[in-house]
This record gives structure tokens, sequence and C-alpha cells, in this order.
């Protein structure tokens, strides 16, 4: 079976360049049986291509670990669900999973619009194959083949990095890839848009769904990231502006200033060249951080030496799609023109344009500070870099700004705001932002930072939840609905905005989680069975910790597992037990370390109590059970308002699915309504 | 052995001849606009409602006071008549099912809506003048009806 | 196109805003990234460096760990990746991440002080090239040829 994947993944390139060939010369020369063709050599790859992912997990499952990947990732103890999910454990197999995802989400986007977009889709096709090729010839040709085999048969694989054993770590991947391919269709609707001619608002109404569920999985995959280290990397920290972190934040600052610019472009013809760039960055950036975050470009100390090949092609790729793009634009300048121009400082193309500029700028700041030692380097011979604190300082300022327009956004008139209507529309939820400031002070909360944050969350909730509020009641009494019915009705009436609302609501959240960090706390003990020790919550409260013991099981519980040390605590709020809380060391036989750390959680809304086994005072003893050599040294974290991240991501989510939901709405028949146009049809994938 | 040179062939075989049957036998793939597609006249027309249903939206929810929702109102109508009737002429150039009787009513309707100012500020559903709510999503339509 | 002044003056504001922290974020945060030679180099030529903050890639010498009791103090030596002879003594108060062990790259940051031992304040550890195995280390693999005719 893994050779026949090999095989499989060697017939797509013809059957890509093929495709790819046709797509473009079937659109110039309008013959639909070459479209056709081009068409099917979509779903062709996808065959193939799955054909291939399947001979990898065979591999996997048969552990052929002749195949260096399978011997990287894998070893005959590793659990059925990470063998299965090896293919996307490390780079080669991510590659070939990522452009699976393209494949199968091309098939999905020519499929449903075989008989619809028809001046679109041959050009599309031939974007998204020459997508597809280009990762298909990355596998082939640039030393990532995941089916590369060994001179000889190992005894057994090295196995999986034990702290990648996480469910997290897991589904963390796919749903990013999931994000980063289905941006590919926009910007491939785009070129097309450059190719035929039609630069209206139409490419962009077209694929507005999938730009939103591309946004939705971006979002998503990195917030599943951040569980991934809060739970496993022992620190208690969710977001460390790693290279790896950043790069896969580029592309969502940017589709989120796309999301937002698009509507300008579609209510008011504006920002075509503007709407163009940013797809078109992007859509690089998802190939730059799948580029990145593989390969070990960044990280050490004069690095560029480590995996050069792979380094020049995507970079020559990346160059000559930009280089393509920036003449396509160049050269439909004149179509591109604005409709229409902004009218006034206080409007809601105004709010948005800002809106872009932090986004963008924010994105800037990470770019440079993620490649700061790389260019300092090029330019003095000296590598610099810059960390946390950096990216800190510049982002938090934006992240505040942008907070606040959350909050104008949906306030302010499209066109022109008269300064009345906004005295009018603000007064109200500013003098409620001031009064939360306020009585946070007065209940001790001093950090600036985080009181401006939370000032201006309440802020924008109570914009948000007027709105709601004011849709609502009028709803309910017209249509004598009960209040839960007449919401319900009002958001499904119009999805894209009261979606949007509830997804703005959800980011407020995570604001509103990020500034608790300014009140974590963090001590350490070294307690012996019996040690009661008192922390104290930022809240008020204080938590009492009974270290009860340590319990040791040898070579028991998971594969590849030599000895776990689990210490129990309970734990009790103000002298009222609440449970039991265990952190653990684990012993791995596959990986020459020390013990991995599994820390122990208790979430409640208000904040998260963390405990950490940091080490064991006398391991020995511990595992030959003698007394008195149980003691450890626990590190008790107290992190408030972290599950509102988690809280705040599901809203967010379920809001953007709202947004999308289709609707069949056979009324609107005179007028626009949710990218309904003037079709009576179901809107489909619109 | 043979077995994977079979299975391989034969997938190979199979891929050939789907892609290039279209090429071979002449089966075209469609590159007509659907009926329902819009044209250049039908997306302006459409930005024209969309824009004049927001500034109802906007005025209704007191984003806008009155003076401004008046001129904006006039304005827009007059951009979305013009947007109507370059729809109306491109279609008819085109000779194509424009002529539709019904679509033709649904044109004079929203005319005549747009200047008795009875389109609803949610939906942009032509309510007959007159109306207090719209026939359509329940809106309240306010003083719309009064105008 | 006329452009509505006021708006500009605010495009360019938020431009400027964004430029201005950038720039002084970089100066005020930016670490030279050295190697372990390279810093021993730069203290010999410029003793006033002992006390500029630097971050240093290097690699744990096998053998060197030893944990200090009844502190929170952990010793180790490092090396340079190339030149093996250029090391120095690390002190680390604060605990260790799970992959610390002998012979993995490390990256700390922190100060070489006049004594020759280095401060570090932050310790990560960078398991080779993402846990990526080399043939070579795989069990079962044929011993490496030496002198092959």
């Amino acid at each position: 079976m893994p050779i026949l994947g090999e095989f499989a993944l060697w017939i797509s390139l013809p059957v890509a360049v093929w495709g790819m060939v046709l797509g473009f010369a079937g659109g110039r020369s309008q013959r639909g049986d070459l479209v056709l063709s081009a068409e099917r050599s979509i779903y062709a790859v996808f065959g193939l291509l799955a054909i291939a992912a399947a001979g990898v997990s065979a591999a996997f499952l048969g552990d052929r670990f002749e195949y260096w990947y399978v011997a990287s990732y894998s070893n005959a103890n590793l659990e059925l669900f990470y063998k299965v999910t090896g293919l996307w454990a490390g780079q080669r197999g991510s590659l070939l999973f990522w452009a699976l995802l393209l494949a199968l989400f091309s098939s999905i986007c020519v499929l449903t619009n075989r008989n619809r977009h028809r001046e679109f889709m041959p050009y599309v096709a031939g974007v998204l194959q020459g997508i597809l090729l280009f990762f298909i010839v990355v596998l082939l040709f640039a030393d990532v083949n995941p089916f590369e085999r060994l001179d000889f048969i190992p005894a057994d694989g090295q196995g999986l990095n034990p702290q990648l054993q996480n469910y997290w770590m897991t589904i963390h991947p796919p749903t990013l890839y999931l994000g980063f391919t289905a941006f590919t269709i926009p910007f491939a609707f785009a070129v097309a848009a450059l190719l035929n001619g039609r630069l209206d608002a139409r490419w962009i109404q077209l694929t507005r769904r999938w730009i939103l569920i591309s946004w939705l999985f971006l979002s998503v995959g990195i917030v599943f990231g951040m569980r991934w280290a809060y739970e496993e990397l022992g620190w208690g920290g969710y977001w460390f502006w790693d290279p790896v972190e950043n790069a896969s934040l580029l592309p969502w600052l940017t589709a989120t200033a796309f999301l937002h610019s698009i509507q300008i472009q579609e209510n008011r013809g504006m920002l075509k060249v503007w709407n163009m760039s940013l797809v078109l960055m992007t859509f690089l950036l998802t190939i730059f951080a799948t580029f990145l975050t593989r390969s070990g470009l960044i990280e050490s100390v004069h690095s560029f030496a480590q995996e050069l090949k792979i380094a020049y092609i995507f970079l020559s790729f990346m160059g000559t799609v930009l280089a393509a793009c920036v003449l396509l634009i160049v050269y439909r300048l004149p179509e591109l023109r604005s409709e229409n121009q902004i009218e006034s400082f206080l409007s809601r193309e105004s709010a948005f344009l800002f809106n872009n500029l932090l986004l963008l700028g924010a994105a800037f700041s990470v770019m440079w500070g993620t490649l700061f030692p790389l260019i300092s380097e090029g330019i003095t011979g000296q590598q610099i870099s810059v960390g946390p604190p950096f990216f800190n300082k510049v982002n938090l300022p934006i992240g505040i700004v942008l907070l606040a327009l959350v909050g104008i956004g949906p306030v302010i008139a499209w066109r022109r705001a008269t300064k009345k209507n906004l005295q009018k529309n603000f007064t109200a939820p500013v003098a409620v932002g001031v009064a939360t400031g306020v009585v946070l002070w007065v209940l001790g909360a001093r950090h600036e930072l985080a009181l401006v944050t939370w000032s201006i969350s309440a802020f924008v909730l109570t914009i948000i939840s007027t709105e709601f509020w004011k849709g609502t009641r009028a709803r309910a009494r017209i249509e004598g609905e009960g209040y839960l019915l007449a919401f319900f009705h009002l958001v499904t009436r119009n999805r894209r905005r009261w979606g949007g609302y509830m997804v703005h609501v959800g980011f407020v959240m995570v604001c509103i989680a990020f500034a608790g960090a300014a009140y974590n706390t963090d001590s350490r003990f070294n307690v012996q069975p019996g040690d009661v020790v008192e922390v104290a919550s930022p809240f008020g409260h204080a938590y009492q910790l009974t270290y009860e013991g340590l319990s040791m099981s040898i070579g028991r519980g998971q594969r590849n597992l030599l000895w776990q040390a689990i210490a129990t605590v309970s734990v009790a709020q103000d002298g009222d037990p609440k449970g039991i809380l265990t952190t653990e060391k684990r012993q791995y036989t596959n990986r020459d370390s020390q013990p991995m750390t599994e820390v122990g959680i208790r979430s409640i809304v208000r904040e998260d109590l963390y405990l950490i086994l940091s080490a064991l005072n006398d391991t020995n003893g511990a595992l030959n059970n003698e007394p008195g050599a149980q003691g450890i040294d626990l590190q008790v974290l107290i992190k408030p308002l972290v599950g509102w991240i988690w809280i705040g991501t599901f809203l967010l989510a379920i809001g953007t699915v709202i947004a999308l939901w289709p609707s069949v709405d056979r009324r609107r028949m005179a007028a626009p309504s949710e990218g309904g146009g003037v079709e009576a049809a179901p809107a489909g994938a619109d | 052995m043979i077995t994977l040179y079979l299975g391989v062939s034969l997938v190979a075989a199979a891929v050939v001849l789907f892609i290039m049957q279209p090429v071979v036998k002449g089966i075209h793939a469609s590159l007509e606009r659907e009926d329902d597609e819009l044209t250049e006249t039908e997306a302006r027309k459409r930005v024209a409602l969309l824009a004049l249903r927001d500034v109802e939206y906007d005025f209704l929810a007191g984003k806008l006071d009155e003076e401004d929702y008046r001129s904006l109102k006039a304005d827009l109508t007059a951009e979305a008549l013009a947007a109507l009737e370059a729809d109306e002429a491109a279609k008819a150039g085109l000779g194509a099912e424009a002529g539709d009787a019904a679509l033709e009513a649904e044109i004079a309707m929203i005319r005549s809506g747009l200047r008795e100012g009875v389109a609803c500020p949610d939906c942009a559903y032509t309510n007959v003048s007159g109306s207090r709510f719209c026939s359509a999503c329940g809106q309240a339509l306010g003083e719309l009806a009064a105008s | 196109m006329k452009k509505n002044p006021r708006f500009m003056v605010g495009l360019v504001g938020v431009a400027a805003v964004v430029t201005y922290l950038i720039w002084t974020g970089v100066s005020e945060t930016m670490v030279y990234y050295v190697t372990p030679v390279e810093l021993i180099e730069k203290v010999e030529a410029d003793p006033t460096f002992h006390d500029v903050g630097v971050k240093v890639g290097g690699m744990v010498i096998r053998g060197s760990y030893r944990r200090v009791e009844g502190e929170l103090l952990h010793v180790f030596t490092v090396r340079d990746l190339v030149e093996e002879s250029a090391t120095f003594v690390v002190e680390f108060r604060d605990a260790l991440p799970d992959t610390f062990t002998d012979d993995i790259e490390v990256v700390l940051e922190g100060r070489l002080r006049e004594d020759g031992v280095f401060e570090a304040t932050t310790l990560l550890t960078k398991c080779g090239s993402r846990y990526e195995a080399a043939p070579e280390d795989l069990a079962g693999a044929p011993p490496h040829p030496t002198n092959a005719p």
C-alpha cells in the first residue's frame, strides 16, 4: 500500500501540469472541453493525493520503519491514535497533508461551481492546480519525500515526542492547515478576476464563505495551539511570540483586515487595489507559515545552513507569485479605480480603514520582530533578537485601540456620521466603560493596561448588547413573540450582522482574558506529605492546598511509559473543600531526557488554579518506596480569567458559523440581502 | 509485485481516461453565464439598493439625524433609480428575457416604493404605501410610512 | 480624487505611531544573539560587555549537570556548537524545562559575569532539528563505515 501511495504521488505530477495548463488555456480560448478536462484533473489529483496519504498512514499502521518518516515519528509501542495521525507529525507528511487538504477544497469548489460562475472557474482551476503542482514538486524533489526509504530496516522507530502526544497538539496542525488551504480559494478567485476583468465585488461575494471558513479554522487552530502550550509546556503560559506561533498569527491578522475591508468594497466600491493586495499578502503568508513552521529556519543561531534547498524553493515560489500578481494588478489598475471616496473621517469606512491599518501595523511588527535576527545578521553580521518584551510593547497598544474600534464600528454610520449622533450613541457606553474602570480601581486593581482593557471591553460589550437588545425588543413587540424566539429570528434573518456581533463578543472576552494575565501569581513550595500551603487569589479568596502524597506506578499506564509519579493535592477554597488535583512526572522510554511534567489544572470561570510538580526531592527513593522520600517541589500558579479565552473562542466560532450559514429566503427577491444577490435559489456556496 | 504493478497501471489508466475523455470526445463544460448570475449593472443596482437599506436602518437605529438622513436618502434614491434604469437598458439591449412581465412588475414596484419611501430598512421588501410594519420581516417602518 | 485632509492626518498618524512603537520596541528590547565563542571574545575585547544582556546558543556538556542541594539552583557547563573548547559554566535559578538533558542544544538569556560564570535568566532547549532523527541514530542501523577500502 505505501508503494502504491508513492506511485500515486508521482502520477499526480503530470496530471497537475496538465490540469494547470488546460485551466488557463481553456479559460483564454473559451473551450469547454479543455475546461472540463482541467476540472477533472483536479478531482484526479485529489484522488491520487488521497491514495498517497493513505499510503503514508498504512506505513505507520504497519510499523514500516524502513520509511525514514515513520521511523522518526513512531515506534511499535505507540498508541494507535498517534500512528493514525502520524501523517502530520512532521514536515514531510505535513506537506503532503497540506496538499491533500488543498486538493479536497479545490475539488469541492470546482464541483459546487460546475454550473455557476463560469467566467471565473477555468482560471480558478488553473490557479489551484498550479499551487498543487508546487507542493507536489516540493514533495518529490526537495528532499522531503515522505516515502523516502532507508538502506536498512530499523528494529524500531524513534517514537513520538511525549509532549506531542496530546489531544490538542494533534488537532492543532490540521485545523490550522484547514485555515491556510481554505484561503487559497479566495486567492484563486482574485487572480481569476484579474485575468477575466470582472473586478467589481463579484469575486468577493463568491468567496465570502470560503474567507469566513478559512478565518474560522485559522482562529480556532491558533487557539488550539494555545491550549496545547498551556497544558503541555508546563509553564502556565499560552503565547510566547515564538517564530512558529508568529508565523500562524500573520495570515490571521491580514485575513481579519481583509474580512473588514471587503465590506467596504461591497458597499462602496472602494479599496479594490487594497483588497487585491491583501488577499495576495494573506495567501503568501499562509505559504510562508507552512514553510516556516516545519523548517528550522528562524530558530537557531547562524541557522541558514539547515534546510537550504527547501528555503530556496519556497522563497522562489513566493517571489514568483508575488511578481506575477503585482504585474497583473498593475495591468488592471484602470479597472481597479475606486467608485467612491471616503466622505468623512467619522464614518464606518473610516473606522474599518483604521482597523486595517492597525492590523497591518501589528502584522508588520510581528514580521519584523520574527525576522529581525536574520535581517540584522544579513546587514551587520551579528544576529540580534527581540523577544516577548518587544512584541508586547508594540502590540498591546495596538490591540487596545483595535478593541475600542470593535465598539465604534457597529454604531457609526456608513458614509458620514454626525457628531451629534455619535454623542447620542456613545454617551451611555462610555459612561459604563469609565464606571467599570472606577469600580475596578476601587476594588484594588491598579495595573494600568489591564484597567484600560477592561474599561474598553465594558464599553464595547455595552454597545453590542444594546444592539441585540433593541433589535430583539422591536421584533418581539411586532411579532408578539417571546424574547427568546424574537432573538432567534432576529439573528437568523440577518446572519451576517448578528453572527458578526457574536464574533466580536467572543473576541472581547478573549481580550478580557489576556488582561487577566497582569494578575498572575506564582508561588513555590517544597512540601512533605501532610503539609498545607496557602495561596491567595487576586480575587480576594485563598486556596488551602494539602499535599496528600506521592504515588508511583511503574511500567503501567500508557505505552512507552517507564514510570509515573503522581502527586495528589486536596484543594480547599477559604476552608471549603473543593476536590482533588493531581500533577505528575512521567518518564518515557524513548526519550533520553528528564521526566515530562503533567500539570494539574482546576478551572473555574474566574481563574485557573495551576499546579506543577516541579521536581521530586528524591526520585530513586520514591521509586523504591522509601519512607521520607516523598517530598516534592510544588509550584502553584493562579491564572485569572484564563477560562475566558476558551469560552470567548467558542462564541467566536459560533458567531462565525452563524455568519456563514446559507439562508434560503425566497421573499428577498427585490433587493440585496446577505450575500444572496437577486438569486431566488438557495444561496449555497456563495 | 505483479499485483502492485497491476494496481498502479489500473490507477494510472483510470486517471488518464478520466482526464482525457473531454478532449478526445469533445465533451464540454458549460461556460455560459447562468440565469441568476449578476451582471455588472445588476451588481451596481444591488449595491445602490443595499446602500439605501443601510441608510434607512441607520436612521431608524438613531445613528443618523433627520437632516443627514434626508439628504443622503435623496442622493441614494437618485443613484438607485439610475442604476435600475441602466440595468433595464442593459437587459433590453441584450434582448434577454428581461422583457419578462414579472421582472418589469418587480422593477416598477421598487421604483414606486423608492418614490414613496416604503422600502423596509431591514429586508428592503417593498411595502404597500402607508404600512407601519414590513410585511416580509416585521420591522417597524415608523417615520417612513409617514413621509 | 480629493481626500479628506483630516483623514490623511489620521492615517499618517497611525502609521507614525506604529513605526515609533516598533523603533523604540526594538531598541529597548533587542539582545545580541551570539555563540559562546563570540561571547567570550566580546567580553575579552570589551570588559563592560559583562553587564550586557545577551542570548547565547550552545550545547550542554554531557555529565556536567548538577543540582545544588537546598536551593533552586541548577549548574551545568555549556560549550560552543562548533568550537568544543569554548565553554563556560551556567547558573540557572528557575525550573528546568522537561526536555533538558545531556548533549542538548540550549538557548540562554542572561549575562556573562566577571568570574566567567553565565547567569541565565531564561533557558530554552532545542531538540536538534525539530525532533527529527538522523538515520544513524535509529535502532538497528549498520555501524558507520570507517576506513572503507
